[in-house]
Order: C-alpha cells, then structure tokens, then sequence
C-alpha cells in the first residue's frame, strides 16, 4: 500500500494530541480493520466492538507509531489482537464446520446441497473453524489481498511462517471441505 | 518429468515466486497434471472464499464518530513517554553542555598558560606567575640538559604546557564521546524494542 503524504501528515497531527485528524484515520482505515475483524470473529457486533476497540488501542499507542511504517499493517496487527481477545472472553465457541457437513443429506441432491446461500455458509463456518494464527494469514491475503511481506509485518512474524500458516490453512480447508463440496465443484469443473 | 512443485503452489498462485524457482514452478505445471489438478483446487478454493461477502457494518461516518466518543480524553500514556523521552534525550544534552564547558576552561586555561609562558602576560595579576615559574622550570631542565637552548626554549616550553593540558582534555573529550554514543544506542534499542513489542504482548 502506497503511504500517502496526506495519511502520513494526519498521523503527525494524531500524534501530537489532534482527534479530528485520528477521526479521518478512523474514517479512512475502518472498513478494512471491521473486514479483517469479521473474518477473524464471524460476528458483525463482536467485530465493531473488537474495531472499536481496535482504534481505542491505536490511539493510546500512536506516539510510538513510526511515520515510516505502514498504518494500516500497524492497524491490522492491533485488530488480529482484538478479535483475539474478545472471543476469548467472550468463550465464543466457532461452528464447526465439517459436522454441519456431515449433518447434510446426501439424497438432495447437489443443486439442493450447494445453493449460493449453503455455500457460502458452509465456507464461512469451514473459516471460523481453523486455528487463529492461520485464520489471521489466510483473512489477510485472501480478504485484504496483502502480499506475504505485508503480511510478516502486519503480524511481526517471519515470511517463511507466513507461508507455512497459509499452506496449512488452505489444506485444512480443502480437506474438511473436499469430501463434500470441494470435490463437487471439482466435478463439475472437469 | 521433474519432481512435482506442490510446495510452491500455494506462492505461485499468489504470485510471491519470483526468478529461477518462478521458472521452474512454471515449465512444470505446463506438463504435470497431477501439479495442475492441485493448483485448480487451490484456485478453486480461493473463489470459494471470495463468494462470502462481507456485511453492512455501521457507516464509517457514525463509526468514526463511535471510536471518538470512546477515546480517552488525555493521552496519559503519551505525555508519560513524552517526558520519559525528553529525560533520555536531556541527560546527554546535559552531559554534553558540561562538556562544552570543560573545554571552553580548559581552552582559555591553555592559551593564558602558553601566552604567559611566551611573556606575553608579564604584566598580568600574580596568579598567573605561578604557571609561568612552572613552564619556566621545565624549560630551564630541558635547556640544563642541553635539548633546548635560545629561542627553541620558548618553544619547548609552549609545546610542554599546551601537552600538559591538552592530553587530559583529550582524554575527557574521548570519554565524554563514547558515554553520548552509549546512551543513543541504549535509547536506540530500547525505542525500537518497545515499538516491536509493546502491541503483541497484549
């Protein structure tokens, strides 16, 4: 992401004590920090409140932000953490993706089975259900589209476990996803 | 047929591989299937997951105004680190002023000893005949061992006083150096330790 000056000058400004400049770093950073949340959480209420959280955090730490680094990684390190904490104290217990596959009728049918809606439902809870460490890299590059690089510095983790996070999370859901729709849209790919 | 790339895959679709091994990846897939089957599955999952989409969050207008209402109304912990961090940057600014200081005595100390060893100062209050009979005395052993003799004797003994004092001043200005050199390490690391740290560990 290109750091713009204006950015770099409102940050400066947050910095020395300036609330309606951080309100325009909230304004321009917020969808992509509620995104990252909600994919990490599954939960609209739980990811404002983790955002909110979020940008509460940022402020109080802003003087030891560097203006060289990149706000809106700093911004996503900081979300990741949030999410964390809150559905650890929240004891949100994710849905478990493949016994609600399992739980599916195989007698109806692909069409009935993988409607758009099922789909995306099955996929969303196949998400929520990998460890948080590799959800936080997956959300990150699939949803933020953040390159590897981007995403060791987001999560102060080296490139290489960036990779390895990624490979596992991806594995784990095509295998928890395979047996039923993964290798039906493969089907009908072929 | 070479040996399959599985473990690249994953780059390869997010296009993080780059040169040689982006090379490789690539004239492999173009003959294994087994490779192209994998990486149409990874293609194919990642389709998957962009088909969720994202919710009607709370407009970044009402959002913004949200956060606002929840912040602190004074950065405690920013003044707090603002006046720890003028401590560290006051405490080698000071040491540095006492240094100047230093100098500056010992500089004016020196050239009213050389120019009172030349006689410049003859007419000058008693304190300073007391340096003078000092460089006079070495200048009188070096003279008596026949090293210096004339004209050479103001010299030496110039040379003499202006070691007499500089070596110590020297030796200040090196120790003085390398305590300033320490402390902005030590600030150094410790900003960029806490910077690093300070959000993970929550």
């Amino acid at each position: 992401m290109v750091f713009t000056a204006n950015e770099t000058e409102l940050v400066i400004k947050a910095q020395n004590g300036d609330r309606n400049a951080f309100s325009e770093l909230v304004h321009l950073h917020a969808q992509g920090v509620l995104n990252v949340i909600y994919r990490m959480c599954g939960d609209v209420q739980v990811a404002e409140d983790a955002a909110q959280e979020t940008f509460v955090q940022a402020w109080l730490h802003l003087p030891s932000f560097r203006s060289q680094a990149s706000l809106r990684n700093w911004l996503y390190r900081i979300g990741v953490n949030a999410a964390t904490d809150m559905l650890r104290k929240q004891k949100r217990i994710l849905p478990n993706a493949l016994e609600d596959l399992q739980l599916k009728d195989p007698q109806l049918g692909p069409e009935a089975l993988f409607s758009q809606g099922e789909r995306t439902a099955l996929v969303r809870k196949a998400v929520l259900s990998l460890p948080e460490a590799s959800r936080a890299v997956l959300v990150l590059r699939e949803y933020e589209g953040l390159s590897y690089h981007e995403i060791a510095d987001a999560l102060d983790i080296p490139i290489g476990t960036v990779m390895s996070r990624l490979n596992y999370a991806r594995s784990l859901l095509r295998s928890g996803l395979e047996g039923q729709l993964f290798l039906k849209m493969e089907a009908e790919h072929v | 047929m070479s040996k399959h790339v599985t473990e690249w895959l994953n780059a390869y679709l997010d296009d993080e591989l780059r040169g040689s091994r982006f090379h490789h990846v690539k004239a492999h897939l173009a003959e294994c299937k087994v490779c192209q089957a994998e990486l149409g599955a990874l293609e194919r999952l990642s389709g998957l997951l962009h088909e969720i989409p994202a919710p009607e969050y709370t407009s970044p207008e009402r959002f913004a105004a949200q956060v606002n209402l929840r912040l602190p109304h004074q950065k405690t912990a920013a003044s707090g680190k603002k006046i720890l961090e003028i401590a560290w940057w006051m405490i080698p600014v000071g040491l540095l002023g006492i240094w100047i200081f230093m100098s500056t005595s010992f500089l004016v100390s020196d050239i009213l000893s050389t120019a009172n060893s030349l006689g410049l100062l003859t007419s000058v209050s008693d304190w300073l005949a007391f340096g003078s009979s000092s460089n006079a005395y070495w200048s009188a052993t070096l003279g008596q061992i026949g090293i210096l003799s004339g004209n050479s004797l103001d010299w030496a003994a110039s040379t003499e006083a202006f070691t007499r004092t500089s070596l110590p001043q020297i030796s200040l200005q090196v120790s003085v150096a390398l305590l300033y050199l320490s402390w902005i390490a030590i600030w150094w690391a410790r900003r960029r330790h806490q910077e690093h740290g300070q959000l993970l560990e929550s």
